[in-house]
């Protein structure tokens, strides 16, 4: 498995290298001048211009641009944006948040998806099989910003239970709702996933091997029935983290939370594009990560799952 | 709580088997109707012997060791009558609790598929030690080394080395091997071995034979063998109970059944095994399909497929006719097939 791991991550080198080519070459080659527009009402001077090309090296070939990238990247520095703030220090402030938010968000999605999962699969048919297989449905088909708007309407403007937008430091009392949002649409299908895998196990013939060993039916829900059952929602829950970070940009941005999320939303707006590149390579790279740990989580997960 | 029930020696109900079932009723229901999966169903095992219940699929004989053992999947499952007596107590009529401490202990139980019968994610040994330490409140470690002594004694080579693997990391055989090392954990005084060799090659049956019958040797067990196989069963078997259609159709004891078949049921198996003294002719096969359990066939169920049907057959369900002491047949002509073997 250790040999497997490393030949797993020496693979995401060349990964790495495509995906921040493409991203760098996509990014500066959208029509239109970011810095025309820097000057409120009146053009911009065409010296303003020319200085800030040079500055970011806009005049250089884009294979010299992707290796100036490179360098910077290595030396740890990432320079500073159109408005001359450090690009690190932003990136610095806003991803506490938007990791407290992910984290926050994975933890409803694994606790309460799979205890409901497992409630709705172990009472197959019953009122609160029906419940859940009816509110994991509703929550599946409404969009994120949907689900986003609806509970700050009604929680925070309507009821005032809570803020309607988070305060700048985020703290994780005002993040629940937040993560919530974030989470649902994974918290519907991780219920799912685990309500078919109990429901498809409970028959299983190692079950019925555990209940006629003369074990406790609490031990063979607990340890036989759902170790197995929960391999498809663990997994799924994994490989979801990537994707859960890029969905924060939506739920940031309906909740005023100034993360990574926010920080890429505003950066696009102005064209910034010395934030979007390092923001959106890093959302990458976490994707490529979680999926290695994913797939090493699985083999420990299932032992019939080997990697040589 | 090791002890729940009387001993043996002490209880003086019923005829004093250790195992009883006792015109067992057994009904499935599904959408499409009732199946009666069990019909009355009688028989009964003693430490140290071996009864066989021979029949094709469908017969019940699987369904009734599965609510002797307790793991019948109710609903759809329903029990619609009789009685199950281990050591003198009706099983069916005790509490939940009480019954679960029988399981592995009093009786227990080997699967045909020891590959989807152990748990997939669990080390065997794990599996074996989890006996000890959940029935007996054994530390991990103890219970461990019992697991190493019990492989070794189903013959696992290497037993030390191989009690961390999982079971896809065995073969058929010593899948099984585990299987019956983790059902005899507790010295159970009933083993239930439903088709235990029917997925192995023939090689590997006769060991996993060999080793069944040595182990109920050593430990004095009865043992349940339900199998549709005639060939497993005539070198193991002292008694055997052929079912059909949910229903006891012969009972004898095992020579006695090979030499005059008293059913044409049974008749009809024993012709079909092919023989080397009759090589080249066509091999003898029962005609028609086993019963639709939802459409059984009124009076005897197996008269749509008998040779020696008569108006009788179909208005009649024949009783168990007792024969002599330990024989019995459910055939209104029981003599005529006996009659006619003799020719």
């Amino acid at each position: 498995m250790g040999r497997y791991a490393i030949r797993r991550l020496l693979q995401l080198i060349p990964v790495l290298l495509g995906t921040t080519f493409l991203i760098n070459f996509m990014v500066w080659q959208l029509p239109g001048d970011p810095f025309a527009a820097r000057c409120g009402q009146r053009a911009c001077p065409d010296s303003y211009i020319s200085a800030m090309r040079e500055q970011f090296a806009l005049d250089q070939p884009i294979l010299v641009q992707y290796w100036h990238f490179l360098k910077n990247l290595l030396s740890g520095d990432l320079g500073v944006n159109f408005n001359q703030v450090s690009v690190a220090t932003q990136l610095a402030d806003a991803w506490p948040i938007t990791i407290r938010l992910a984290l926050m968000a994975v933890a409803f999605e694994a606790i309460v998806g799979i205890a409901a999962g497992v409630l709705s699969g172990l009472k197959r048919g019953g009122f609160l099989d029906n419940v859940i297989t009816i509110s994991t449905l509703l929550m599946l088909s409404l969009p994120v910003f949907v689900t986003g708007f609806i509970l700050q309407w009604l929680l925070g403007v309507q009821l005032q239970w809570i803020n309607p937008t988070v305060s700048p430091e985020a703290p994780l009392s005002e993040l629940v709702i937040p993560a919530f949002v974030l989470a649902s649409l994974n918290l519907a299908f991780t219920a799912r996933l685990t309500r078919t895998s109990i429901v498809e196990n409970r028959r299983s013939d190692y079950v019925r091997t555990a209940i006629a060993k003369g074990m406790t039916n609490k031990r063979v829900v607990a340890v036989h029935l759902l170790r197995n059952s929960l391999i498809p929602a663990l997994t799924f829950l994994g490989t979801e983290v990537g994707s859960l970070m890029s969905g924060a940009i939506v739920t940031e941005g309906i909740f005023n939370i100034h993360g990574i999320g926010g920080l890429l939303f505003s950066a696009i707006n102005n064209q910034d594009f010395t934030i979007v590149v390092p923001v959106t390579s890093l959302l990458v790279l976490i994707y490529l990560v979680t999926n290695l740990l994913v797939d090493l989580l699985y083999g420990v997960l299932d032992p019939r799952i080997r990697y040589e | 709580m090791i002890e729940v029930l009387p001993e043996s020696a002490g209880s003086g109900t019923g005829s004093g088997a250790l195992l009883e079932v006792e015109n067992l009723h057994v009904e499935f229901h599904t959408r499409t109707g009732v199946a009666k999966a069990v019909n009355g169903v009688t028989y009964s095992v003693d430490a140290g012997e071996t009864l066989a219940v021979l029949g094709e699929s469908g017969s019940g004989k699987s369904v009734t060791a599965q609510t002797i053992m307790g793991i019948l999947d109710i609903p759809p499952g329903k029990i619609a009558g009789g009685a199950i007596r281990f050591r003198g107590v009706d099983l069916l009529k005790l509490p939940e609790d009480e019954r679960r401490k029988i399981r592995g202990e009093g009786i227990a139980m080997i699967f045909q598929d020891a590959l989807s019968a152990l748990n997939p994610v669990f080390p065997v040994g794990w599996q074996i030690a989890e006996m000890f330490r959940i029935h007996r409140g054994m530390s991990r470690a103890d219970a461990k080394k019992k697991a190493i002594e019990l492989m070794d004694r189903v013959r696992i080579p290497a037993a030390k080395d191989r009690v961390n693997d999982f079971p896809h990391q065995f073969s058929g055989g010593m899948r099984q091997r585990i299987m019956i090392a983790m059902s005899i954990a507790l010295d159970p005084e009933v083993l239930i071995a439903d088709e235990p060799t029917t997925a192995l090659d023939v090689t590997v049956q006769a060991q996993i034979m060999e080793l069944l019958a040595e182990l109920q040797r050593d430990s004095n067990m009865g043992l349940i063998l339900i199998t549709h196989d005639l060939g497993v069963v005539a070198d193991v078997a002292d008694k055997i109970a052929v079912m059909y259609g949910g229903r006891i159709v012969e009972n004898a004891p095992v020579h006695e059944l090979y030499r005059n078949p008293t059913h044409p049921y049974t008749k009809g198996l024993l012709e079909s095994i092919p023989r080397v003294d009759l090589k080249g002719q066509e091999l003898y096969a029962i005609k028609g399909m086993p019963p639709n359990l939802l459409q059984m066939p009124t009076g005897c169920a197996f008269h749509p497929r008998c040779p020696y049907k008569q108006e009788k057959c179909v208005s009649e369900v024949p009783p168990l006719h007792t024969i002599s002491g330990t024989r019995s047949s459910a055939c209104h002509f029981w003599r005529e097939v006996l009659d006619g073997d003799a020719q």
